[in-house]
Order: structure tokens, then sequence, then C-alpha cells
């Protein structure tokens, strides 16, 4: 068991690319990371040096208390999970489990006991572990790839967007299993996805990164109430949070570029007067006015998702959503008023888009 | 339309049969004549059937060896193909199988220049470097030897190049996973590419030992001895006999004993061969 420590670590590839520009975090014992970001962002590069597949440029990345930039994958004791399975195809089920150990010359009964009690955890039947793993479901094989990586112990389990080949139902069903199981085993992991929704319910941990950079670290929820920057702020939350550029009038009150007023709560240090703001309220913490007060909104579209209704349209010029519960009444016609609490409206910098 | 079908199909076949007539007839003829007395032969009464001394002949044939120019039984022939045809074969695959390991997954000086140097030598088959081969050989004193005989076809381009195509269509998660699963480079080779390859090797296999058992202008150029002869190059000799009759019915054994390995080899591994053709196993 061992936590996992990455100091300012940064890599450059052979072809120039910056792909991570000094990264620091800490993942506890114990905990389950999730780096999330956009494609292309450099989740997988950090993941991978942490494997050690990637050398690492500079920084340094530690596994308990050792670390383990110069040390080979096999002696870092962790275990991996690649989003395409990366099982080998002419071996059946169990000798994929097995490989891994058989290499580590475990004798042969505690490799047939610790890949029986992984069948077992993964529901994979006796049967299953017979087959070669293109006799095998999507599901099934992610199965035998996590398999694979419970049967060695490690101390540290590194997922790379391990569900994305999968349908969008058993995308579900994994995510949770994944979760049980991480639970239950208490072993520290590093998991990367590109999927919002997938990072906020499994992390204990999020790590957002963007361009190579960490935006922000924190519990999922904190990310989501008090996000540090606006990509945070619109890359966590479905539909994301809506922008509206503005200037500060007064202390609490913010004229928006449409003309009309929004007040936010002014906190301890609000804004200087003047400042260029961008403020960001969620689709959810907004709702209609009865009355003539609030922001004019244009309806252009109604989404229906069963659980709600998404509305779109514009503030100004700025698209613009609103999340309806069910049963909540569409405004009457094609325009109508937005109710914002004071206490929802985030407050961002309106040019380095940092949180107010 | 069912009549035009029909008429199609019949058309079709009768071609193909006609095609299958004009291959196998020869080799009828070939199968027949080596089961007649010389006699038969040489008064040109040869039939379309079989005649009564095959067994004679082939036994004469494979132990005492004809008459007249070469006198080495044709067993010893088939020996020394068969020798070097499976160490042209194996050699090449094993040869060709490491270098493209090597110009795949390993990263090291000078690896495209490597790469282009094999891929040159595409354009220099054994009958191009003839001459400087044959002088090696002789200053190796490697003439009339199964070394001789193998060494100098066994480096192949185009095995490596197969194999590198196949190992880059490997997913590098697949390395790497055996990386994390702690399988060094040799076996990471051993336990995971070799046993990916076994239908491309299979393929590969079948090709190479035809190739390596119808060299004729190689094994003519460096044996001198007797016993050291292949039999493609055997039956040539048991053909030109200058001043003595041609013993036909020997020739024609032979050339039908020359044909049985490779079409033994072709049909007993016919299923691998198609499948490594066809089918990528990952
Ligand atoms: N082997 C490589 N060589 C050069 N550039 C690479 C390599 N792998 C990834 N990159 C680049 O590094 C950046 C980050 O890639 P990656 O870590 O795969 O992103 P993510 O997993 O977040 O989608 C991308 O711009 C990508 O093109
Ligand atoms: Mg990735």
């Amino acid at each position: 068991m061992a936590g996992v420590l990455l100091d300012n670590v940064a890599k450059i590839y052979p072809g120039g690319v910056n792909a991570v520009r000094g990264v620091s975090f800490a993942v506890p014992d114990g905990g389950l990371c999730v780096l999330v970001g956009p494609s292309g962002c450099g989740k997988s590069t950090l993941l991978r040096m942490v494997a050690g597949l990637e050398t690492v440029t500079s920084g340094a990345i530690s596994i308990g208390a050792r670390v383990v930039n110069d040390i080979e994958p096999m002696a870092r004791d962790i275990a991996m999970v690649f989003q395409n399975y990366a099982l080998y195809p002419h071996m059946s089920v169990y000798d994929n489990m097995a490989y891994g150990l058989r290499n580590l010359k475990t004798p042969e009964p505690e490799i047939s006991a610790r890949v029986r009690d992984a069948a077992r955890i993964l529901e994979l039947s006796d049967e299953m572990l017979k087959r070669k793993p293109r006799a095998l479901s999507g599901g099934q094989r992610q199965r035998v790839a996590m398999g694979r990586a419970i049967v060695r112990k490690p101390a540290v389990f590194l997922f790379d967007e391990p569900l994305s080949n999968l349908d969008a139902k058993l995308r579900v069903q994994m995510r949770v299993e994944i979760r049980r199981l991480q639970r239950r085993l208490k072993t520290t992991a590093l998991y990367v996805t590109h999927d919002q929704l997938e990072a906020m319910t499994l992390a204990d941990m999020l790590v957002v990164m963007n361009a190579g950079r960490v935006e922000q670290v924190g519990a999922p929820l904190e990310l989501y109430e008090r996000p540090a920057t606006t990509f945070v702020a619109g890359f966590l939350g479905s539909p994301p949070m809506n922008f509206l550029n503005g200037k500060i009038e007064a202390q609490g009150l913010a004229r928006m570029e449409n003309g009309e007023a929004l007040a936010y709560d002014a906190g301890h240090f609000g804004p200087p007067i003047g400042a260029d703001i961008i403020a960001g309220v969620r689709p959810e913490r907004t709702s209609f006015a009865a009355g003539e007060d609030g922001l004019a909104f244009k309806l252009e579209l109604v989404e229906e998702l069963g659980l709600g209704r998404l509305v779109h349209g514009r503030v100004g010029a700025a698209p613009y959503a609103v999340a309806l519960p069910p049963g909540a009444p569409l405004p009457p016609g094609e325009t109508a008023r937005l109710a914002i609490a004071a206490g929802d409206v985030h407050l961002f910098d309106g040019k380095s888009g940092v949180r107010l | 339309m069912v009549e035009n079908r029909r008429l199609g199909d019949f058309f079709a076949h009768l071609i193909l049969i006609a095609g299958v007539a004009i291959v196998a007839f020869p080799v009828y003829m070939a199968v027949v004549a080596s089961t007649l007395d010389a006699d038969t032969i040489a008064n040109g009464q040869m039939g379309l059937l079989p005649g009564s001394h095959g067994l004679e002949n082939y036994r004469r044939l494979l132990f005492e060896g004809t008459s007249y120019t070469t006198r080495a039984p044709v067993y010893g022939m088939l020996v020394v193909s068969l020798i070097s045809a499976l160490g042209i074969a194996i050699g090449k695959i094993a040869i060709s199988l490491i270098s493209a390991y090597a110009i795949v997954y390993f990263r090291f000086p000078l690896r495209m220049i490597a790469f282009w140097l094999i891929f040159l030598t595409l354009m220099l088959p054994v009958e191009v470097r003839i001459y400087p081969t044959y002088k090696i050989v002789a200053d190796l004193h490697m003439l009339d030897s199964y070394a001789g005989l193998t060494i100098p076809l066994i480096a192949s381009a185009t095995a490596t190049l197969l194999f590198r195509q196949f190992f880059m269509t490997v997913p590098d998660e697949l390395a790497e996973a055996a990386k994390i699963d702690g399988a060094g480079p040799m076996q990471f080779f051993r336990d995971v590419l070799l046993p990916l390859s076994r239908t491309n090797l299979a393929a590969l296999f079948v090709i190479l030992f035809i190739y390596g058992w119808n060299q004729y202008l190689w094994p003519l150029l460096i044996t001198t001895r007797d016993d050291m002869q292949p039999i493609v190059v055997g039956i040539k000799k048991i053909v030109s006999t200058h001043d003595a009759l041609t013993e036909w019915q020997l020739a024609m054994a032979t050339a039908v004993l020359a044909m049985l390995p490779p079409v033994l080899v072709v049909v007993g591994m016919q299923k691998m061969f198609v499948k490594g053709l066809v089918e990528t196993e990952k």
C-alpha cells in the first residue's frame, strides 16, 4: 500500500511536444484519484510516466516513499488497465491473468489461488477462464483486464480510459464495479478519463487538466461548487455552466453586456469597480422569473430529458441553457426573464478566467 | 435467369476442368512413364495406362541410381534436398523474425539505415551476386557442403519486410502490458510475438520450403560431388546423358519424387497456410 506523489513533473516528447508542463499533486494511500481533461491534455502521458512506460523529462514521481523515475515498470509495484484491454490474444483468460505472476516466479498453486480469487470477485466463471479473449464480450474482456491487474496485488492501479470502448449502459455498470472493487481492495488508484460524469462519480480526488497543466485539484463536489477557473467550471457538469461577460458596477452588482444588471454575492474581497468579469451560472441553478425582473432570455429550443427539461436560448448574444426539474412549467412565450440567486453567481476574471 | 445461371456454371466448370487437365495431364504422363520399362518408352509405345515396372523402377532409382551420368541413388538426393530446403526455410524465417523484431521494437543508432540496407537486398537475389557469392563460399571452403548450399540463400528481405508489417499491426499496448507484467524483450518475443505470428510463420514456411526445394542454379554451381547434389539438379543430370540413351522411365520417376515433398508440405500445412494469408489474429 502506498500513495503517489508527483512533484513538478514535466514531459517533452522527442519531437518537441510539451505534453505535461510541471504537474504536482499527491494521491493519499488508498485514494481513487481521477485525472480528467479534454483529449490531448496530457492525461495519458502523465499516467504512462507513473507506469514507467514513458521517461520523465523533469520532476519526480514517488510511489510510497520511493522515487521511481528510473525504476522499471515491473519493479514499481503497479498494474495498468488499458483502454483497448491489451489482453494477450493467444492466451486463455487464465493465462492472461497468470502471466505476470509467472514472470515473478510465483508458485503455481499460489497463482491458481489468486486467479480464482480474482475471477470470483469479478464474476468470471471457470468456463470463461479457459476461453481466449476473442470469445468474450467487451465487458468481459474489461473484467479480465482488471483481473490481470488485481492478481498482482499492486500498490497502485493505473487505469487509462478503461471504459471508453464499452457501450453507455455497460459503462455505467462497470463504473460502479470499479468503484466497489477499489473500495474493497483499498488500493491506491489513478484513473484517467475524458468523461466528466465518470470522473465526478468515481473520484475521491479529482485532478482537472488542461493543456499539460493542472487546473484544479480537489474533491469532486468542491470543484463543482467552487471551480477555480472558467475551464473547470465549463468542463465539469452537464450541461456546462453558462458564461456571461460583464463589468462590476457596484459591490454586489454587475452590468452585463446586454445592459442588464446581475446581482452577485459580494463576499469579503469583491473585485474592484469597473473590472471586466465573467459571470458563471449553472443551468440547474437558474429558473424562470414570474415578474419583470431578471435577465431577458430568448427561448430557442427545448430538449426533453425525462429527468427534466433543458431550455436553450440566449441572453443578449450569449448562449444560455436552463435546466428545469420535471413538471416545472415552460415560459409562455418566446421571451422570458431569468431568476438567478446572487449566491449562485460565480465570478471569474474577464481576462484570465480565474475565480475572483 | 435460372437457365442462364446453369449455363454460366457449366461453362465456368468446363474452363476450370480444361485448366486442371492442362496442368495435370503432363504430371499424369510422368507418373505413367515412371511405371514403364525402358524399351516401351524407347519404342514410342507409351500409352495412357500405367505399366507394371513401377515398383522396380522406384526401388532401383532410390537405392542404386541410374546407369549412366549420375550414379548416386536418388534417395541421397532427396536427403540433400530436404536438409537444404529445411535449412533455407528455417534459417530465413529465424533471421527475418529477429531482424524484423529489432527494427520494429528497438531504437538503436542507424536503425533506419539498417532497414533500408535490408530493403536494398531485395534487388540482389543470388543470381545477381552469383560470382562474388561463389568466390566467398569457395574461399571459406564451403563448396560441397550443407553450409554452402544454405547460408548464401538465407538472408531474406522479403520475409523481414513481411514480419515487419505484421509486427507493426500488433498494438503497442501489448508490448506495454508485457513490460508491466515483467516480461523482458526476449520473453515478450517468445511468449507473445512468436505465438501471434504462428499462422504467418506457417504460410511463410510453405513458400520458403518450396523456394529452397526448387533451387537449381546455386547448387549446380557449388556442388561437384554426386552425393551432395539436390534432386532438382539430379533430374537434369539424369535427362542429359549425351552419348547414351536417356532412361526416361527413371527420369520421370525422379521428377515424380521431386514433386512429392513440396506437395506434401502444401497439403499438410494448407489450413494454416490459408489462415496465415487471410487472417490476422489480434
Ligand atoms: N509518443 C508521442 N510522441 C509525441 N507526442 C506525443 C506522444 N504521445 C502523445 N503525444 C502528444 O502529447 C499530447 C498529450 O497526449 P496524451 O497524453 O495522449 O493526451 P490525452 O491522454 O490527455 O488525450 C498530445 O498533444 C499528443 O499529440
Ligand atoms: Mg489518452
